[in-house]
């Protein structure tokens, strides 16, 4: 019958079959056991992260919108961890305190810089309302900067033990937005100062003998000649342009994370920004000082505008003689209250 | 006191998602937040695995350690909770994070991200235990019930596993063991190192 | 003096208008997430607060 002859050749086929399968996979060489195991350690966690090139990621196949969510290891965030509070707190104690020491030795061994023939009493106009309005703009936004900046780095081991961690990170929390809304007429200021004080920041062979002859800082009081800005200023309206520069599109970047969308380069641009802080604080603590109580009559330029005379001939000779050659608008008389 | 840690089993993953839809029910995640995630290495190619990643609540956890306001803590159990109140929304502590588990409700930095919000252990917030306060703000406290998390409860099979450190570690030796090959206890050496039980 | 104090009016209001143009901006993550498949009207509050 045709039933139980299929029934009877399967009953005895399968194992048969069975029986060649399994001497077919007993005899092959490479199937010495009988599990089969493609590539179990795939995700093997040291072999990943060895085979990982600095800095990367490893990153599958999510299916969440967010393409961060498909990252599932970033190492760098280790390296990030340390630097943060391992390293940046050394740069940034070293580059602002040890700016204060100089600046405090300076101070003690300089002393504070005079005007060697005295204040004449007569004035001329140094900067325009414009130009001061633009620079205490910029300077007013940079200090807030500075320290909302400093308060995220630093102010969870110098001030939050004071303070007590609900007001502390109160105040943290309205730092952080004055930083992140200040920083845009910090960057308008930026931009104004470079267009109206570019032309005459150039750098020249006269800088180069300015620095040589000590600019002023020496002992021997010696004041080589300069226009406009010397060699000094040349220097801090470089670095305020370049590490503003380099401070705004870090934090462009920062402030609009997902521009980039990708952890790692926030990771070095958050490290750009930290650095190039420190070093900018450092310098700005150094330009503050000098046009404060490092130099008297500096501050003047700055504040009213009008700086004296005497004080123009020994820091500025040149830009006197171009500014009396232009017939510039000499000051005010000596005891005439300035408006401003 | 027994240091809890998660293990997924990247060998049993099967990528169901199983973890990601209990953790979302358990504690209304809204969408845009994903506390757990499964995410799948070479996918489509022999070598196939996946594994279910969130919060792993690392020993010496470095998102406690860049936060500028020190809004992390890590309970006698070994989870590592944060202060809502206190967060500012920086977003460090996702750039520390090796696992991406800090979420933010909102994109941009500016203004705030919102607060960061991340896998809880089910152990919900600084707020009194299986308050209504605290599920608002963390979401349901399984811990404090002598529950553990529902991600690894809800595994369908059971390659996400929560629980004592040691008891897991054990458990996936035994598989290790008996099945003759493993992938490794996937994210342990990132974060638990400083761990005492391993 | 005028001017130092113009100056800081100035980076105020700058600061307050930029403020609401960030604000007017921003994303919540349910919109920035959504795509084709998958679009979320307001997806609750819990864990996210009320804004």
């Amino acid at each position: 019958m045709p039933g139980s002859f299929s029934v009877l050749r399967f009953a005895v086929l399968k194992p048969v079959f069975a029986a060649l399968a399994l001497l077919f996979v007993l005899a092959s060489p490479a199937a010495a056991q009988i599990s089969f195991k493609p590539t179990a350690e795939a995700v093997h966690e040291d072999k990943l992260l060895n085979a990982l090139k600095e800095g990367d990621k490893i990153s599958g196949r999510v299916s969440i919108p967010d393409g961060n969510a498909a990252n599932l290891i970033q190492p760098a965030g280790r390296d990030w961890r340390d630097f943060h509070r391992g390293k940046l707190p050394w740069i940034g104690g070293i580059t602002i305190l040890g700016m204060l020491a100089v600046l405090a030795i300076f101070l003690m061994v300089r002393g504070r810089i005079r005007v060697r023939a005295g204040f004449s009493g007569r004035t001329m106009l140094r900067f325009a309302s414009f130009e001061r309005f633009t620079h205490w703009l910029t300077a007013s936004c940079f200090i807030i900067l500075a320290l909302s900046g400093l308060n995220v780095s630093f102010g969870r081991v110098l001030i939050l033990p004071l303070f007590g961690p609900d007001a502390f990170a109160a105040m943290s929390a309205w730092a952080k937005l004055a930083h992140n809304y200040l920083a845009f007429p910090f960057m308008l200021g930026l931009v104004i100062m470079f267009l109206i004080w570019i032309k005459d920041n150039i750098p020249g062979k006269l800088d180069l003998e300015w620095i040589k002859q000590g600019g002023g800082l020496l002992p021997n009081g010696k004041h080589p000649p300069a226009r406009r800005f010397n060699a000094g200023q040349k220097g801090i309206f470089w670095i305020v342009i370049i590490g503003g520069a380099l401070m705004s599109v870090s934090g462009w970047f920062l402030i609009f994370p997902y521009l980039l969308g990708n952890v790692t380069e926030l990771q070095v641009w958050t490290v750009i920004h930290a650095v190039v802080a420190m070093c900018f604080i450092a310098v700005m603590l150094a330009h503050i000082y000098i046009g404060s109580v490092g130099m008297e009559g500096a501050f003047d330029a700055m504040g009213t505008g009008e700086v004296d005379v005497n004080w123009a001939k020994e820091h500025h000779s040149l830009w006197v003689e171009e500014q009396e050659k232009a017939g510039a608008p000499s000051g005010r008389s000596p005891h005439a209250v300035p408006a401003e | 006191m027994a240091r809890v840690k998660f293990l997924c089993d990247a060998d049993r993953c099967i990528e169901c998602n199983a973890c990601v839809t209990a953790c979302k029910n358990e504690h209304e995640v809204p969408w845009g937040i994903n506390r757990r995630r499964v995410v799948t290495i070479n996918d489509g190619k022999p070598g196939e695995r996946s594994v279910s990643m969130a919060c792993m609540h690392c020993t010496d956890a470095p998102c406690a350690a860049v936060c500028p306001v020190s809004c992390f803590y890590t309970t006698a159990d070994g989870v590592v909770l944060h202060s809502k109140d206190l967060c500012i929304g920086c977003g460090y502590c996702f750039y520390a994070c090796p696992f991406g588990a800090p979420q933010y409700p909102k994109v941009g930095n500016f203004g705030s991200r919102g607060k960061m919000d991340k896998c809880t252990y089910c152990a919900g917030g600084p707020e009194a235990d299986s308050s209504p306060a605290e599920y608002a703000k963390y979401g349901a406290n399984r811990l404090a019930e002598g529950k553990l998390p529902l991600c690894a409860e809800m595994c369908s099979t059971k390659s996400l596993l929560a629980g004592d450190g040691a008891i897991i570690a054990e458990i996936y030796k035994e598989r290790v063991m008996k099945r003759g090959y493993g992938s490794g206890m996937w994210g342990w050496k990132t974060a638990y190192a400083d761990s005492p039980t391993g | 003096m005028k001017v130092f104090v113009a100056a800081l009016a100035f980076a105020v209001v700058a600061a307050v208008g930029v403020a609401m143009v960030l604000s007017a901006i921003q994303e919540p993550s349910y919109v920035a997430f959504s795509t084709s498949g998958a679009r979320v009207g307001d997806p609750g509050h819990n864990l996210t607060g009320p804004t």
